[in-house]
């Protein structure tokens, strides 16, 4: 798939942008703080219904906005897939209350029509390669859990929608913890809470299980490509709350190594999911939060049998990170039958001569791919030639000749 | 609001106006002007409306619904069927129920519905004199209708845990499609619903 034109009003450095994009390779080249990582940013805000780089929707605003009474952000891009053409809407608007407040909306639509954020998964998948995605190895989990929500929430509606409800039991379960320990009160109000959070937790944590089984896959093979054969890399799911392997049994070392082979039983994991949040109760009410279930998982980067994140040197780290959204890229080719748009944000220059060129060489098979760079320099005459240059300066782009 | 071309009570009332829901600072002006402009008449019988309002309300102490009497005349009345007891979050939920013209039983005001997020406990809704309720009275039959919400559903999911071991019979309103709706155009998780409470014909 590829994006045909992009529309930016209000969005970060842009106070408005209309641009359209072709297919192949696109240079987007500019001095630091121009407006290239906005852009991608952008486009990725289209594919997941969210930022991939922050938390907080209304820091996208445009600076300029935020004196405007009713602030807003919108982005719009036409994408081309195989079948069809359809333009994607993102708008974040800052609504008055009755009670003098504001909040924040954020409505979503399709060909004009409007949609649940949900169902923007699978409209627009992007593979998005930032520098800071080093820490994917070497940084807190909160940032691998991300990275799996974020590519899950390209592809499954079902995912997005599990996850909030997911995420919304875990909460109102956390305030009435915190209430319970203050004032007391009636404790049968988890339960159906905790029933909530069981059956969202499972699916979600299935999910994340599927999804990295398929990735270690290319994962490995990717790794052992770009290391000469000499490393293998495997992406080692530790879920907070096992739903292949409960606890228990795990420590005992109980089941057998094809473990995961099993066929689920999900009442099964529900029941042994219930039993250990009722472990755990006096500790999380002692503590105010929930502490057993998928918003406290982990994913670990195995290579040769040691942890990258602990053990990676800087250079092991970065072909890790690599590896991983190559295997990415693959991951969405095979599951949606697409080529994703490729984003790569200065991560040629972090690269050595052989991977750069192992990185460019890809490129040719994939349909779209934009990439954000402050030297030209850094890439071959042979690649500049089939490729788009864009110069982007104070939020306003330009299209540059290939010398 | 403070500027000293207002007087202090015009200010204090357009202040007052303001807390009131779905009314912003600028409606809250023009109602107090209106109010002010030559119509005293209205102004006083308004005021008269609010004092009877206060004065006069309290809560039916049988089902919580707002009344003038005691028991309210629902609870009162001889002819509905005083053991099936519908259960709502708001008294405004007891009228679009009456409009219906299609149920004949009594009802129970919870005063809301639980929301740990905004503080809203067990304790701070008609929970336990409900259950007070169907331990005294003869109550065949409770009818959940608390609203399709994730707070509406995590009540009634907390109201069947209380009531079933008391051995009465409880029920939730079905969900599903809006009459004259269209199929094509309902949304996922209705149409889901209305497929899991589908009834056997």
């Amino acid at each position: 798939m590829r994006i045909r034109s992009l529309s930016l009003r209000q969005f970060r450095t842009y106070n408005r942008l209309e641009l359209d994009l072709p297919a192949g390779p696109i240079l987007l080249l500019g001095a630091n703080a121009q407006g290239k990582t906005s852009l991608l940013e952008a486009i990725a805000f289209l594919a997941i219904g969210a930022s991939p780089l922050t938390s907080v929707d209304q820091q996208v605003i445009h600076w300029g906005a935020e004196e405007a009474s009713l602030p807003f952000s919108h982005v719009r891009a036409e994408v081309v897939r195989r079948d069809c053409t359809e333009t994607l809407e993102v708008a974040i608007e800052r609504k008055p209350l009755s009670n003098g407040h504001q909040r924040m909306q954020k409505s979503v639509r399709i060909d004009q029509r409007p949609i649940r954020r949900s169902n923007l998964a699978g409209h627009l998948n992007v593979v998005l390669f930032l520098p800071e995605d080093l820490a994917l190895v070497h940084g807190p989990p909160v940032g691998r859990r991300a990275y799996l929500d974020n590519l899950l929430s390209q592809v499954y509606p079902t995912y997005v929608e599990v996850y909030d409800a997911y995420r919304h039991a875990v909460s109102r379960r956390n305030a009435l913890l915190r209430h319970l320990r203050r004032h007391g009160g009636d404790p049968m109000q988890l339960a159906p809470l905790e029933e909530r959070i069981v059956r969202t937790g499972v699916t979600v944590s299935l999910y994340r299980q599927q999804v990295i089984r398929e990735l270690t896959i290319h994962i490995d093979r990717l790794h052992r490509e770009l290391t000469g054969g000499q490393a293998w890399l495997r992406l080692q799911y530790e879920p907070n709350f096992d739903p292949v392997r409960p606890p228990a049994a795990d420590q005992m070392g109980l089941l057998p190594e094809d473990a995961e082979e099993r066929t689920l039983d999900v009442e099964a994991l529900y029941t042994a999911y219930r039993e250990a949040l009722a472990r755990k109760r006096a500790q999380e009410i002692d503590r105010g939060m929930t502490l057993v279930g998928p918003h406290r998982d982990e994913m670990r980067f195995i290579s040769n049998e040691r942890d990258m994140g602990t053990f990676g040197s800087r250079g092991q780290q970065r072909t890790s990170v690599l590896a991983l959204h190559l295997a990415e890229l693959r991951w969405l080719e095979q599951t949606t039958g697409e080529s994703p748009v490729l984003l790569l944000d200065e991560v040629l220059a972090e690269l050595d001569r052989a991977r750069r060129n192992y990185l460019l060489d890809l490129l040719g098979n994939v349909e779209q791919t934009i990439l954000a760079t402050t030297d030209a320099e850094l890439f071959p005459d042979s690649f500049r030639k089939r490729t788009t240059t864009l110069r982007v300066s104070e939020g306003i782009i330009i299209p540059v000749e290939t010398p | 609001m403070t500027t000293a071309a207002v007087p202090p009570s015009v200010t204090q009332l357009i202040e007052t106006f303001a807390e009131l829901p779905g009314i912003g600072p600028k409606t809250a002006s023009r109602l107090a002007f209106f109010l002010l402009r030559g119509k005293s008449e209205l102004a006083l019988r308004l005021a008269e409306a609010l004092q009877g309002l206060v004065n006069n309300t309290h809560f039916c102490s049988t089902c919580y619904n707002v009344t003038e009497a005691d028991p309210c005349p629902i609870c009162a009345d001889q002819l509905r069927d005083q053991q099936l007891v519908c259960v709502i979050e708001e008294p405004m939920d007891l009228l679009s129920l009456e409009r219906t013209d299609n149920y004949h039983g009594v009802y129970h005001v919870l005063h809301g519905a639980l929301s740990p997020l905004e503080g809203i406990f067990a304790e701070d809704l008609r929970i336990a004199e409900l259950e007070k309720r169907v331990r005294e009275g003869a109550i065949r039959e409770i009818i959940l209708a608390t609203n399709p919400t994730s707070e509406g559903d995590y009540t009634a999911a907390y109201l069947v845990q209380r009531l079933k071991p008391l051995g009465v019979r409880v029920t939730r309103l079905g969900r599903g499609l809006p009459v004259g709706g269209d199929l094509e155009y309902a949304d996922a998780v209705t149409l889901s619903r209305a497929l899991e409470s589908r009834q056997d014909l």
